[in-house]
């Protein structure tokens, strides 16, 4: 009986171990999940600084070298691409990049708002088709046929990465 | 002890239970949908379009609105509920180097409409039309009818009250104003370039400037043979994410008819925060009249400065504000002669109802004379943009 006790009790142990590790792991991968900066395969820029790349996702720049227009492809909202985004990228609200955008296109700065994509399979589908496309994808979901852009010189992984 | 068993039993159970639960949950909380079956891939699929093409021409339409209720003075203007201008945006790729870009404004007026005395109603106007050509990010050229590029809040803001913090416009901008020329209708040159991370930007404009009524630009023409000129200059630096400041240089000749023609230089500085953490805009003008071929100098300054805070988590849907105001006419200027002096302090909040629509109420004290007494008013909007 003492030995079927000790027995009993190392399973309730390892269950609740189980149970802790079951809802802890997700949640670490989420939050050190980085997120990577993902272009057409054509667009001839291997690295971009935060910089460039906030003025990139607020519309401040319109062209890549070459004068090839650039197509934003925005995460909807929720997602955590859209959140790393905001606050890392454009250090603003959902409500404050809304407007941004709004103010944006009414100042006549630009007519092409950012184009929103509704999950990964779709953000990768047209990244890939459409020249001069720019995305934020879970660096989990990042494959061989992507093209990764370095942001201030490091890549989804590396130490130091913004992305996160 | 069977009971002390039966207790471990419910542990192991309930521990079990818990893995069993909180792993499939916890993989749909955090996992992309997609990865979750591959019958679910081809379900999201299916149930999400593909990214279209950018095709043209693509015409985006928007537009903002407001309602006004306002107590104050005659004299100062309006009172009781009023509309506010109804406008209309419209943007258009015509191609990946081409946009057109339109604003129509209905503004409701005492006296739009006919008889005697004339009925109310509204006046329709082409606020701008713009028709530009995206060479790169270092030059865009434009044609058409602008809001002057010599001001930022005239440029920011245009006819969105929506996207501005406050109800009203700073004076030396307003609409139907005089100090500062609110449109310009030529060409235009703009363009920006990174400079090491100080993110210099330029638009220089060539165009009809004032007509024949100061307030207006020349739609239908220049009224003299001397085009405007206008340069507008400034940095957004990388490292004050947030932050723009800028100059500004406006040169035109003014005719009106039966006087003698003066030669007009604005020279405008400004300095803005954008972020809402605190928000600060900071604007100042000197307009330089001068009589052609010699004569009086009148020279003429305004400026203001406003501030507004959005507090952090629960009251991100307030923002307070303050702006203070300076008009400083030349008595012997000859083109301002009914333009007013002003000292003005507008002090308000602005709500957010939702993510398009906001509420604002705000107190403005106006001193038009320094030995007259201030004329006080308090005014209700609801903005919005649909």
């Amino acid at each position: 009986m003492p030995r079927r006790l000790l027995h009993v009790d190392r399973l309730i142990v390892l269950g609740a171990l189980c149970s802790v590790l079951a809802w802890w792991a997700p949640l670490r991968a989420q939050a050190t999940t980085d997120v990577a900066v993902v272009v057409h395969p054509d667009v001839p820029v291997d690295n971009l600084t935060l910089g460039d790349l906030r003025r990139l996702v607020l519309g401040d720049r319109e062209f890549w070298p070459g004068s090839v227009r650039i197509t934003l492809l925005v995460r909807a909202p929720v997602a955590h691409e859209r959140n790393v985004m905001l606050m890392n990228v454009c250090q603003m609200t959902e409500a404050q990049f809304r407007q941004h955008w709004i103010g944006k296109v009414f100042r006549a700065d630009t007519a092409v708002a950012p184009k929103i994509v509704y999950s990964a399979e779709m953000a990768i589908e047209a990244v890939n088709r459409i020249a001069g496309a720019i995305t934020l994808i879970d660096a989990s979901q990042v494959s061989r046929n992507l093209k990764v852009v370095k942001i201030d010189g490091r890549l989804p992984g590396e130490r130091g990465y913004v992305l996160r | 002890m069977p009971s002390n068993f039966g207790d471990r039993s419910a542990l192991f159970a309930a521990g079990a239970a818990a893995v069993c639960l909180a792993s499939p949950l916890s993989a749909a909380q955090h996992e992309p949908v997609s990865s979750l079956t591959s019958g679910n891939v081809a379900q999201v699929n299916q149930a999400t379009p593909a990214v279209p093409e950018n095709e043209y021409p693509s015409l985006h339409l928007s537009g903002f609105g407001d309602v006004n209720f306002l107590a104050q003075k005659r004299p100062e203007g309006s009172r009781g509920f009023s509309e506010g201008q109804f406008v209309l945006h419209l943007a258009s790729a015509l191609s990946p180097r081409t946009n057109f870009f339109g604003e129509l404004s209905f503004t409701p007026r005492a006296d739009a409409g006919t008889g005697t005395p004339a009925a109310t109603g509204f006046n329709a106007e082409v606020e701008r039309a713009i028709i530009r050509f995206d060479q790169s990010d270092h030059l865009k050229v434009s044609f058409g009818r602008y809001h002057t590029p010599i001001n930022w809040w005239n440029t920011a803001f245009h006819h969105g009250q929506w996207l501005q913090t406050t109800i009203s416009r700073p004076e030396m901008v307003q609409f139907g104003g005089r100090f500062i020329p609110v449109h310009f209708v030529g060409a235009l040159a703009e363009g920006g370039f990174p400079a090491g991370g100080w993110n210099l930007n330029y638009q220089a404009g060539v165009g009809n400037g004032r007509g024949n009524v100061i307030s207006r630009g020349g739609d239908a023409g220049d009224n003299n043979a001397r085009p405007a000129w206008a340069l507008n200059v400034f940095s957004k630096p990388d490292r004050a994410f947030g932050l723009q400041v800028g100059g500004s240089l406006y040169l035109d000749r003014i005719s009106l008819a039966g006087r003698p023609e003066f030669s007009e230089r604005i020279v405008a500085a400004h300095a803005v925060w954008q972020r809402e953490d605190p928000e600060v805009i900071a604007e100042i003008a000197n307009v330089r009249h001068e009589q052609v071929g010699g004569g009086p100098v009148a020279s003429n300054l305004a400026y203001y400065i406003q501030t507004a805070y959005r507090p952090p988590s629960v009251g991100r849907l307030w923002k307070p504000y303050y702006r203070f105001e300076h008009i400083d006419i030349e008595r012997t200027d000859a083109i301002f002669a009914t333009v007013p002096n002003l000292d003005g302090s507008t002090i308000g909040v602005r709500y957010d109802i939702s993510m398009y629509a906001a509420i604002k109420s705000e107190v403005r004290v106006r001193r038009r004379v320094s030995d007259q007494p201030r004329a006080n008013g308090w005014f209700l909007q609801i903005s919005f943009t649909f």
